[in-house]
């Protein structure tokens, strides 16, 4: 038998890999070949391996602008992650708790927002809710005889604007996950968590949560990652062309477009992704450090 | 009537409730869309978040000016292709990653999570040459085969955690009796993971339904564009943008997923808990 | 346990079913035959399909007889989908229907044949000099012009009191009085922070976002003074987002806005008693017209499709500039045609629209077409959003983005 398994993964393990070479690995590849050509709008057919002269120009670009970008990143992201986790964490609990009904009606309320393709939401949200004249924000603001506001005009109201948005984007993924991971643990753990006094927190904290974990560690994970890398909320809603607000909100991927890809240069571009791509990769080795540890744990 | 039960009525009472506020709050701009989609078109911004007049003209149009049923019918093939060929790789594939142990288990592990971070739409230009190459642009199984890629490092991860949960007791019982892999995975794993395949399968799908960049890239003809992908054509146009008829689309594009949603809810519960098995 | 696996067998089955069926299924539709025989050609564009479907028809008919005929398709994002098919012969089209200033760009990666490839120099006699002018570049014509456009005053004659002033600074004070920002009520719309709108005012002080050498101009003085003149009329004009100001006029809630024929289906849809003025018609207080950009709508040809389909494509080009075709866009869809003699026409020359566009065109410059003109969009832009919504002063703006701008520029080479 153990034999047999040690053969076996890669059985299991080979139709996944073919697919993630093609479709992740193989562009990586490309692009690091591009990085080191000169290919750009001047020699679109003709370009040439030139070594790593797009290197040199590419480092200039991680200039303060690109310090105050990253930092940008990692506040959306943590702030972004424990917001979720926290509050996907007690909504799902409350559906989860014993005689609670319609409970199916709510998650399918709750997951509407995810129901709708990002881009068309974000706009949405510009033009329904922000924008000065005609947004709900600012309707309520008149009926209380309040001042218009600009919400998307500085960086700060720009900042949390964003924020409310992609919280309400998230969430029904984080509550479904969260939902999905309770319904695995045992009913008559939740009841007795639910049962009243002080037990409760106690039961959630030590019996609950640690149930949960395996499960919820590599969703959560991978939704860290999909924060940080998110670009079409800030690119949408602050920078879209024609449509500038005026905050000059950055994350390192709008940084990247802005200060590269316009420019059709595909070999500085492409360092540029490139040297970006190496700098996530060692911060999430970095911050990363115990998944491996959490990872034996499964 | 015991204390306890009325302290408990009152407690779910809160509980409602808090919950018909939460999705009050997340329906707000829904709703919004809603009222735009039944407006006439000008003026329309101007309501609040109840219609003054409602008119079905919107859907209406949509349905007679836009090749509406053909995208939603792409949009189908393409997300159930993309579920099937997601599912067939990243099953097997989280199933070997929880159970089990090898050398370059934890690097691969962490490596696919590594290479997830690189931007997708960086890989547009990559993707187009190989395809190029192989001839698979303008095809729909390129695209499935752009958008399973896509979505395979999630799923793998997605499912090996809850993976790791089920009992590898209940698997040997199962060999024991002489099942065989595909049996165990099958008749065992399949079922007690089904809250989190059933999650992962949505996932792929929303992913799928909502994409619009690489549909409208790498399929030529505006018959083949996705819901999504057709959407995004009708919005771009400076000269035909029509809210309140973009609003009609966004909601007609969102109904399939929201039936959908709801009809998975009583599979969601784990076959785990519900057989009683876990010991 | 053996309906499970039949289950799942059955279902890889089907996957692998409907794979192949999609891959089968979705090719086909782009070959057309070489040679003799019917010809079709396939037509990208990103504009309004009303406007294609007037071209696509009108000039079908005319090619009825060759046995050639067009087929326009709509492609967001155009230039994006060109870098990439621009050099596909299988995949691609064999022509493209696109405003000319992204021309340099095509024209530098080398994926375009010249016009005069498939036409004679002397068949182009008709069109007006400025389009041909404006589709030409390092000497080369690589677009055939169809017809074009500028931004235009126009405003809601049941609102307007008076008359409409010819000085800006008149214009000015009249928005001082009827504009009341907290009640969302304007009297002159424009889009501020979008750098083709303020172009009437920065060309008109005679500054250059682009020379025609490819240098930047945000940091000059008269560009900032532009700026500070612009920033006078933005803090009337609300937000300042095409959707927003649109909307604004066609609910009546503005009195006039700048903009172009785009905009009049929504406006004649909202019911509007439109007026319309050239902007060339408003004197700045420098002395100067106000002179905004034109743009030219033209079509170009893939270099690959000349192999095999030039005969065809030059039919298809001479049907496409024939007088008829700009007098049926200028009935049906309010475009200015690029064909003289189309104006000979009644009906086009009693359309105020298409003749306010005109009598600015011919003063108006065309868009710059060169490739560094694509990267100074964006920090124009940021520059205005910047000064307009943000506070930031003009001087510290004009540096910053001048040299963003100048930066953007180097990254090309």
């Amino acid at each position: 038998m153990n034999q047999n398994k040690r053969s076996k993964q890669w059985f299991y393990l080979t139709p996944s890999m073919i697919l993630i070479g093609a479709i992740v690995i193989f562009p990586i590849l490309y692009t690091g070949y591009i990085s080191l050509t000169n290919m750009s709008l001047y020699h679109w057919k003709d370009f040439k391996v030139i070594g790593l002269a797009n290197y040199g120009r590419a480092l200039f670009k991680l200039d303060e602008g690109f310090l105050s970008a990253l930092a940008t990143t990692l506040l959306w992201t943590v702030v972004n992650m424990v917001l979720q986790i926290v509050a996907a964490f007690f909504i799902a609990l409350g559906l989860n708790a014993p005689g609670m009904k319609l409970t199916r009606l709510y998650k399918t309320l709750l997951m509407v927002p995810w129901a709708m393709p990002s881009y068309v939401s974000i706009l949405i949200w510009r033009v329904g809710i922000y924008n000065t004249d005609f947004g709900l924000l600012n309707k309520f603001r008149a009926a209380l005889g309040l001042s218009r506001i600009s919400y998307l005009a500085e960086n700060v109201p720009a900042f949390l604007s964003c924020l409310v948005l992609n919280l309400w984007m998230a969430f029904p993924f984080m509550i479904m996950m969260f939902d999905a991971a309770m319904q695995s643990v045992d009913r008559s753990l939740l009841e007795s968590a639910s049962l009243d006094g002080a037990g409760f927190f106690m039961k959630v904290r030590y019996v609950l949560v640690p149930a949960i974990r395996p499960i919820m560690l590599p969703p959560i994970i991978m939704t860290a990652f999909t924060t940080f890398k998110q670009f079409d909320i800030f690119y949408l809603l602050t920078m879209q062309k024609g449509a500038l607000t005026g905050s000059t909100l950055q994350t390192i991927i709008t940084y990247a477009q802005q200060n590269a890809f316009v420019s059709n240069n595909y070999g500085l571009s492409s360092a540029v992704s490139m040297m970006i791509f190496v700098l996530i990769c060692l911060f999430s080795l970095y911050s990363n450090r115990n998944i491996g540890r959490e990872d034996e744990i499964g | 009537m015991s204390a306890k039960k009325v302290k408990n009525i009152g407690r779910l009472t809160i509980l409602h409730l808090v919950y018909i506020i939460l999705c009050l709050l997340a329906l707000i701009p829904v709703i919004y869309v809603f009222t735009l989609s039944v407006s006439k078109g000008t003026g329309a911004l101007s309501t609040g978040l109840l219609p003054k007049s409602i008119t079905p003209d919107n859907y209406v149009r949509i349905f007679r000016e836009e090749p509406f049923l053909q995208w939603l019918g792409n949009s189908v093939v393409l997300s159930v292709g993309t579920m099937i060929l997601a599912m067939l790789t990243a099953v097997p594939a989280a199933y070997a990653y929880s159970r089990y142990r090898f050398k370059q288990r934890g690097t691969l592990l962490k490596s696919l999570l590594l290479l997830n971070a690189f931007p997708q739409i960086l890989s547009m230009f990559a993707i187009f040459r190989l395809y190029k190459l192989l001839g698979l642009l303008n095809t729909r199984i390129g695209l499935i085969i752009v958008y399973a890629g896509s979505m395979c490092i999630f799923s793998i991860w997605n499912m090996k955690g809850y993976f790791d949960t089920i009992p590898v007791e209940i698997e040997e019982a199962a060999r024991m009796d002489g099942a065989t892999d595909l049996q165990t995975i099958a008749g065992i794993i399949l079922p007690l993971a089904r809250p989190a395949i059933i999650v992962t399968c949505v996932m792929v799908l929303i992913f799928v339904w909502n994409e619009y960049i690489f549909s409208t890239t790498f399929l030529l003809q505006e018959g083949q564009y996705s819901l999504a992908g057709g959407l995004y054509q009708l919005q771009s146009g400076d000269y035909s943008r029509s809210w309140p008829l973009f609003s009609a689309a966004a909601i007609l594009v969102s109904v399939p997923i929201l039936l959908v949603f709801f009809r998975i809810q009583k599979y969601m519960v784990s076959g785990l808990t519900a057989g009683g098995v876990k010991g | 346990m053996k309906k499970r696996i039949l289950s799942l067998v059955l279902a890889a089955t089907m996957a692998v079913g409907t794979l192949a069926g999609c891959g089968a299924s979705a090719k086909g539709d782009q070959e057309s035959e070489k040679g003799s025989g019917p010809v079709s050609l396939t037509v990208w564009h990103d504009g309004d399909e009303a406007i294609m479907k007037v071209i696509e028809d009108t000039a079908n008919k005319e090619l009825e007889a060759d046995q050639i005929s067009l087929k326009f398709e709509k492609k967001t994002g155009l230039t994006d989908q060109l870098k990439l098919y621009g050099s596909d012969e299988q995949n691609g089209p064999d022509m493209y229907l696109y405003a000319h200033d992204s021309l340099g760009t095509f024209a530098e990666m080398d994926i375009l044949a010249p016009v005069t490839d498939f036409i004679a120099k002397e068949d182009e006699k008709d069109l007006i000099p400025m389009t041909v002018d404006a589709c030409t570049y390092k000497g080369t014509q690589y677009q055939l012009p169809l017809y074009f456009e500028s931004l235009l005053f126009m405003y809601n004659k049941d609102l307007w009191q008076g008359d409409v002033p010819d000085k800006t600074d008149d214009l000015l004070a009249y928005m001082e009085k009827h504009t009341d920002v907290q009640a969302g009520t304007y009297a002159l719309l424009n889009q501020h922070s979008t750098a083709y709108n303020v172009a009437p005012i920065i060309n008109g002080y005679g500054a250059e976002i682009i020379s025609k050498d490819g240098k930047a101009g945000l940091d000059s003085e008269v560009y900032k003074e532009a700026l500070a003149y612009n920033q006078k009329f933005a803090a009337l004009q609300g937000d300042g987002d095409y959707n927003t100001i649109a909307q604004l006029f066609n609910e009546g809630k503005a009195q006039a806005i700048i903009g172009g024929p785009w905009l009049v289906s929504g406006i004649k849809d909202a019911g509007i008693n439109l007026g319309i003025r050239s902007l060339s018609s408003f004197t700045l207080p420098n002395g100067k017209k106000l002179a905004p950009y034109s743009g030219v709508q033209g079509i170009g040809i893939l270099k690959y499709a000349e192999d095999g389909k030039k005969e065809a494509i030059g039919k298809a080009l001479k049907a496409l500039m024939k007088p008829e075709l700009g007098q049926e866009l200028a009935k049906q869809s309010n475009c200015a045609p690029a064909n003289n003699k189309s104006y000979e026409d009644q009906e086009v020359a009693a359309n105020e629209m298409i003749m306010a566009i005109k009598e600015t065109a011919e003063t108006a410059q065309p868009m710059p077409n060169i490739p560094q003109m694509s990267v100074m969009w964006g920090p124009a832009e940021e520059m205005l959003a910047a000064v307009n919504k943000n506070g930031t002063a003009i001087d510290e703006a004009a540096k910053t983005f001048q040299q963003k701008a100048e930066t953007a520029i180097k990254d090309m080479q």
